[in-house]
Parts: C-alpha cells; sequence; structure tokens
C-alpha cells in the first residue's frame, strides 16, 4: 500500500513539473495556431541561464525565476519579431519547420557558450525530500509543483481578467471579428509569444535543479511535452494540467508495476486511445476550420 | 483540425527518432585531424625498409573523440617503438586513415590498406560497432587484427581466429573483480540481497547479466532486476521500487552519464544507500559525475576500467612520460587501450621475428600472454581477453584503483558505502 501511494505521489509531482513546462507551449498553440517545437530548447536555455547565475552568484535558483521570466519575456519576444512574426496566418506545419530551426539554433548557442558536457544547479536543497510517514516527497520537485500553480494561476488571470486577456482570447476565437472591434492580432499575438516563452523561465529553473541537462537535453523533453498538450487538448491550459498529471503518473506506475522498459512507450499508448475516443484531446474543443478560420 | 491532431500526435516520435539518432554526435570537436599520421618519428637505429601498419580509426562523426585519443595512442608507440631501435630493426610507420564513424567506410578502408597501400600490418579500430565489420575484412585476409575497444559479445561468436581484442575483458566481465570482491567477504559482511538495473544497450545490458550471475551463483538473492530505455530520465519510481526491497547491492549497467547520475540522485532523495554500490561505466566521467551528484556523494561508489595513469602496470611511466611530453596532458583511457593494442602487436613480431608468416603471429598469441600497460593479456581461441577490468572506487573525491592489489593506488576499500549526505 505504502508503495502504491509513493508511486502515486511520484507520478503526481513529475505531472505537476510537467504541468509547468507544457503551459506556455499550450497557450502558444492555443492563441497563434503555432506549434513552438523550439519551447524545450528555450527551456535548456533558461536551465543553462539560471546555473550560470547560481555558480557565478550563489543566487538561489527558485529565486532567480524573478530574474529569468522577465528575460525570457524579451527573449520570446524578441524571437517573435525577427522569426515567428513573419509566418503569422500560415499553416501550422510551417511553425514546426520554423521553430524546429530555432531549436537547433538555440542548442548551437548553447554548445558554444556552455560545451556539451552536462551542467546541474545543486543548491542545498537539490536531492533533499521531505517525508510524510513513510513517504518522501522531493523538495525540488514540491517548490516545482508550487511554482507550477502559481504560473498557472498567473496565467489564468491573465486570460480571464485582464484587456490583454480578452484580447488574447478574441485573436483565438475569430481573428477578423477582433480586428473590427479595435484588437491589433500582430501586438496580441507577439505579447502572446512572448508570455509564453516567459513561462520557461520558472520551468528551466526548476529543470535546471531537478535533473543534469546539456544542450541536447532538449530533443526528450518537448516530446514529452508535445505528448501532454495533445492528451490534455491543444490550446487548453486545464487540459495541459490534466494531460501532464495523467502522463505523470501514468509513467512512475508503469515503471513500479510493469517494467521501466514500458515507461516510455505507455505515455503514447494512453494518447492513442484518448484521440481514438476523443480526437479533440480529453478538454480540447471541436472547431470547425471552414468557420474558425 | 482533426488532421493536424493526427500530424501532431506524430511528432513526438519523429523527434525521438531524431534523438536517437543524433545523441552521442554533441561532442565531435575533436575531430578534423590529420587523416595520414605518415612522419617516422627519431629514428635511432632503426634502418633498412619501413614496416609499413595500417589502422583506421573515426577521426570525424560521432566516435571522433575517442577516434583521436586512440591515433595519439598509436602514434606515442610508433615513436616510442622507433626512439628504441624500431621494430625487427626496422622503422614503423603507421597509415591512418579516417572512416568518419562510418561503418561502410571502415570496411573500404582496410580493404584499402590491405589492397592498394599493401601495409605489413594491421591495428584494429574503435568501438564494437566498427570493429565487427573491420574485423571481417582482416579475417578473409588472414591478418592478425587486435582491436582496442570493441568488447561486445558479438565480436567473438563467429569464429574468428585472427581477431585480439587488448582489453581485460568482454563487456559480460566487465565487473568480475567486483563479483569476486564481494561475494569473497567474510559471513556477517557478505551481502545477501542485491538489485540490479541496466540501460538497453550492446554494453550495459551485459555488465548487469554478468554481475547477477555470478552473484546469483554465489548465492546472493535478486530482489530487483530491470532494463531501462537508455533515455530515460526520471528515475524515482525505479529508485523507489528498489528502496522498498533494500538490498545490499545495487548494481548499474549502462555505458552513459545522465542515467548513472538521475538514478544516483532518485536514490539520495528515497534516502536508500547500499552496502555496495556499482556502477559501469559513469563514474568514470570524472568531474562531470562528481559535480552532477555531489561530490560527498560518491564516496564509496564502485567502478570498472581499463586504465589509470596511476597504475603500477609495466611500461606505464614510459609511456606517461612520453606521452605527457607529446601531449601535454595525461592520456585519455582510449589513447592507452590503443597504446597496448599496438604493444600487443609488437610483442609477437617480436616473438616470431618476421612479419612475413601471419598465422604464426596469431598462433604465438593464442599460446602466449604479453606484458601491456593494462596489465598481462592472454586469449582464449576467439580472441576474448581472460582478464579481469580493474576494480576502482571513488574515495575522498578521488578515482582510485582498489583491486587488483599489484596495480592498486590504495590499499583501503571504502565498505561498507557510507550514507548519503548532504540531505
Amino acid at each position: 500500500m505504502t508503495q502504491l501511494i509513493q508511486t502515486l505521489v511520484l507520478g503526481l509531482l513529475l505531472g505537476g513539473v510537467y504541468a509547468l513546462l507544457a503551459s506556455g507551449l499550450t497557450l502558444i498553440f492555443g492563441v497563434m495556431d503555432v506549434i513552438n517545437i523550439a519551447q524545450g530548447a528555450l527551456i535548456i536555455l533558461a536551465a543553462f541561464i539560471t546555473w550560470a547565475i547560481w555558480n557565478e552568484t550563489g543566487l538561489d535558483p527558485l529565486l532567480g525565476v524573478l530574474v529569468l521570466t522577465p528575460a525570457m519575456f524579451l527573449i520570446g519576444y524578441a524571437l517573435y519579431i525577427l522569426a515567428i512574426g513573419w509566418i503569422q496566418g500560415k499553416p501550422a506545419s510551417t511553425s514546426v519547420i520554423l521553430t524546429f530551426g530555432l531549436a537547433l539554433v538555440i542548442e548551437g548557442v548553447m554548445g558554444m557558450v556552455w560545451t556539451a558536457t552536462l551542467h546541474r544547479a545543486t543548491p542545498e536543497y537539490y536531492n533533499q525530500s521531505f517525508t510524510i510517514g513513510d513517504i518522501y516527497l522531493r523538495k525540488s520537485q514540491v517548490y516545482g509543483c508550487a511554482i507550477a500553480i502559481g504560473v498557472l494561476t498567473i496565467l489564468y488571470v491573465i486570460l480571464r481578467v485582464t484587456w490583454l486577456g480578452r484580447a488574447i482570447r478574441a485573436v483565438s476565437a475569430n481573428m477578423s471579428s477582433a480586428k473590427l472591434v479595435g484588437v491589433n492580432p500582430s501586438t496580441v499575438a507577439a505579447l502572446t509569444f512572448a508570455i509564453g516563452v516567459a513561462t520557461t523561465g520558472a520551468g528551466g529553473a526548476i529543470a535546471s535543479v531537478l535533473y543534469p541537462f546539456l544542450p541536447g537535453s532538449h530533443y526528450a523533453w518537448i516530446s514529452r511535452l508535445l505528448g501532454i498538450i495533445v492528451l490534455g487538448g491543444m490550446g487548453s491550459l486545464p487540459g495541459a494540467v490534466v494531460g501532464a498529471l495523467l502522463l505523470g503518473v501514468a509513467e512512475t506506475m508503469t515503471q513500479t508495476y510493469i517494467s521501466p522498459q514500458w515507461a516510455t512507450m505507455v505515455p503514447w499508448v494512453v494518447i492513442l486511445f484518448v484521440l481514438l475516443l476523443r480526437p479533440q484531446g480529453l478538454m480540447g474543443q471541436k472547431l470547425r476550420e471552414d468557420v474558425a478560420l | 483540425m482533426r488532421r493536424i491532431v493526427w500530424l501532431l500526435a506524430l511528432l513526438p516520435v519523429l523527434l525521438a527518432l531524431v534523438f536517437a539518432a543524433g545523441c552521442g554526435g554533441d561532442d565531435d570537436d575533436e575531430g578534423g585531424a590529420d587523416t595520414s599520421a605518415t612522419d617516422t618519428g627519431g629514428g635511432g637505429e632503426a634502418s633498412g625498409e619501413p614496416i609499413r601498419i595500417g589502422a583506421s580509426l573515426p577521426l570525424t562523426g560521432d566516435f571522433a573523440e575517442p577516434g583521436e585519443a586512440a591515433r595519439r595512442g598509436y602514434e606515442v608507440w610508433m615513436e616510442m617503438v622507433n626512439e628504441a631501435g624500431g621494430l625487427l630493426g626496422r622503422p614503423v610507420e603507421m597509415v591512418v586513415k579516417d572512416d568518419q564513424s562510418d561503418q561502410n567506410l571502415v570496411v573500404t578502408d582496410y580493404n584499402a590498406l590491405i589492397d592498394q597501400d599493401q601495409v605489413d600490418l594491421l591495428l584494429g579500430t574503435f568501438s564494437s560497432l566498427l570493429n565487427i565489420p573491420a574485423s571481417a575484412v582482416a579475417e578473409r585476409a588472414q591478418m592478425v587484427y587486435v582491436e582496442p575497444a570493441g568488447g561486445s559479445p558479438d565480436m567473438f561468436n563467429r569464429g574468428f581466429e585472427y581477431l585480439f581484442f587488448a582489453q581485460q575483458a568482454t563487456s559480460v566481465h566487465q565487473a568480475d573483480l567486483f563479483s569476486e570482491w564481494v561475494t569473497g567477504l567474510p559471513e556477517g559482511e557478505k551481502p545477501t540481497t542485491a538489485a540490479y538495473v541496466a540501460a538497453d544497450d550492446p554494453f550495459g545490458a551485459p555488465v548487469a547479466a554478468g554481475i547477477q550471475e555470478q552473484l546469483e551463483a554465489a548465492g546472493v538473492e535478486t530482489v530487483y532486476s530491470e532494463i531501462y530505455p537508455p533515455e530515460t530520465v526520471n528515475f524515482d519510481a525505479i529508485a523507489s521500487a528498489i528502496a522498498a526491497e533494500q538490498p545490499d547491492v545495487i548494481a548499474q549497467g549502462s555505458a552513459g552519464l545522465q542515467d548513472g547520475v538521475n538514478l544516483i540522485t532518485a536514490l539520495v532523495a528515497a534516502n536508500y544507500s547500499p552496502q555496495q554500490m556499482f556502477q559501469a561505466s559513469t563514474p568514470s566521467f570524472a568531474d562531470q559525475y562528481s559535480d552532477a551528484i555531489g561530490i560527498e556523494n560518491t564516496e564509496g561508489i564502485f567502478f570498472a576500467v581499463s586504465y589509470h595513469v596511476d597504475a603500477q602496470t609495466p611500461g606505464n611511466t614510459e609511456f606517461l612520460e612520453a606521452y605527457r611530453a607529446k601531449f601535454d596532458e595525461d592520456p585519455a583511457e582510449d589513447a592507452a587501450d590503443a597504446f597496448a593494442a599496438a604493444q600487443v602487436l609488437q610483442a609477437a613480431v617480436e616473438a616470431v621475428g618476421s612479419i612475413d608468416d601471419q598465422a604464426a603471429l596469431k598462433d604465438w598469441l593464442h599460446a602466449n600472454s604479453v606484458e601491456t600497460i593494462l596489465g598481462t593479456l592472454s586469449w582464449d581461441e576467439t580472441g576474448a581477453p581472460e582478464q579481469a577490468y580493474l576494480l576502482a572506487q571513488w574515495q575522498s573525491g578521488n578515482e582510485e584503483i582498489v583491486l587488483p592489489e599489484e596495480v592498486a593506488t590504495t590499499d583501503t576499500i571504502v565498505n561498507p558505502k557510507p550514507d548519503w549526505s548532504g540531505r
């Protein structure tokens, strides 16, 4: 029984971290129809910057989030101006090619600056755990989940309460009508992309403590994150959370009760079945492309 | 929309494939070296027609780093031999080609070395992947083929007679000294249970299977034994399942760095420290390993290596002196392995007294043992070596050789492993 609860707890904590990392990706797709393959590379970039700051100044990676988030926002804005903006309105497949290219460039730059060796921020708590009875919770994962809740709440509030949020949702629902009521779609798109990239500031800070990383680590992340948002429903923030928790639990349960050998495969089986039954994902909305565009 | 979603479902799979194809290619900035190391060194008293020795190495591509290290090992050997009067009194000339880490190119290269360059002797290339096809070319030409790196069981199940592997053992026997030591502990200290976990690759799985077989034969009960995909990042559930079984020994087989580090981190988080911990070969990554798991947590962890700069093996002092003088740094393990492969060939040639009869060379190697900087090596009828890797252990933040005693760098073995610290 302890083993079952422990495995479940490990899965939920892992899922919480996944949710944090997937939130920006699903936001960018939901509003802009852009599949940002570079999101994984941006997470690793944020992890490297976190590591560099921690290494130089000793600043706790969790406090680093306060520096990293605006920094990644600016990087995201710059990327939109330099690259993403040019393909707005083009089919989603165009964005896959462009952002995959961006991911390779970012990987190359990280390799030049930090070399292709393993890095990791190791603040005092990096391999410590909280214990509740017989159950242990990795501190870095607990902090990651707390930050995930914070980031997701802020994103939710921005989308629901602010003018920008209403504009974002308007563009997402119907771009032509949004223009008619005075929303500038390209400004909104630039801000959305920048906000989506800003979430990697928090994600990268946690990732730098959780697992050692090198420039090529982003492939493993982006494939997992795409799986999560497809499962949850592309563009749905709550869907990303549900998808992340589900995949986290599926992964640890398989490792413990079936075999580690199957753990990387089971998530894809889950996704396959969800898509067979609900092609729009768990919480995605069915859109008719002919009227939506 | 529906079509896009389906397309997206396929994307992660494609990316995983790209990742699998691209991994290992991150650190090939060492390549691009000259592809022909034909400069004859010192000269000394060597005279007459040079003896030409051909090899193809992965100087570029995925294995560029170890390939370049192997080239340096061959080159240092050549210069040392020439300074000492040559081989059979004749100067030695190496002909080194670049196979770009490509299985097809390595076959082309060895065919060219034999047919066009008409070299007198051959030396092997790096990795099982490249040595498997290359050794087949040498076998067909009936030329002795001593290879410095390639311990996969698949090398030695083809009935080859001219193939010799110049390290201590195949991967199944990577941890023999560890298994012997741990099962030889006095009653009370001897472990009763063990957990095995290995990456699903040609190296990791045989290593773990080899330890498991030997410990089970000595009565150590297996409480956990699993294979994981090499790309596994999250080891929390694996560590938790292992911790629940409370094994005395944990042994991991993996050629990589990240999976070994992630298992340790997860074990620390689960606060489970075994009495003996063996990892192949993550702990040999030196600083990258100790930085990632915390240097205080390396204490007492065992691993196996073929070479150590401080090992008290015959000829090691001279090798180190020459290598440091030429390259201004300590040799990598792969450089030492290549040097040893050349020593093996040299011993056979000197014992037979001629390079004209390759069959006599291979017969001599099958019948005799050779002193190298890796220790004494001898081979069975398949060319697989019959010795054991050095057993190393992290002690006070340094890598030490603990067994065998004659080459050990310390006479203490940390046992049992202390608890993880810093939690």
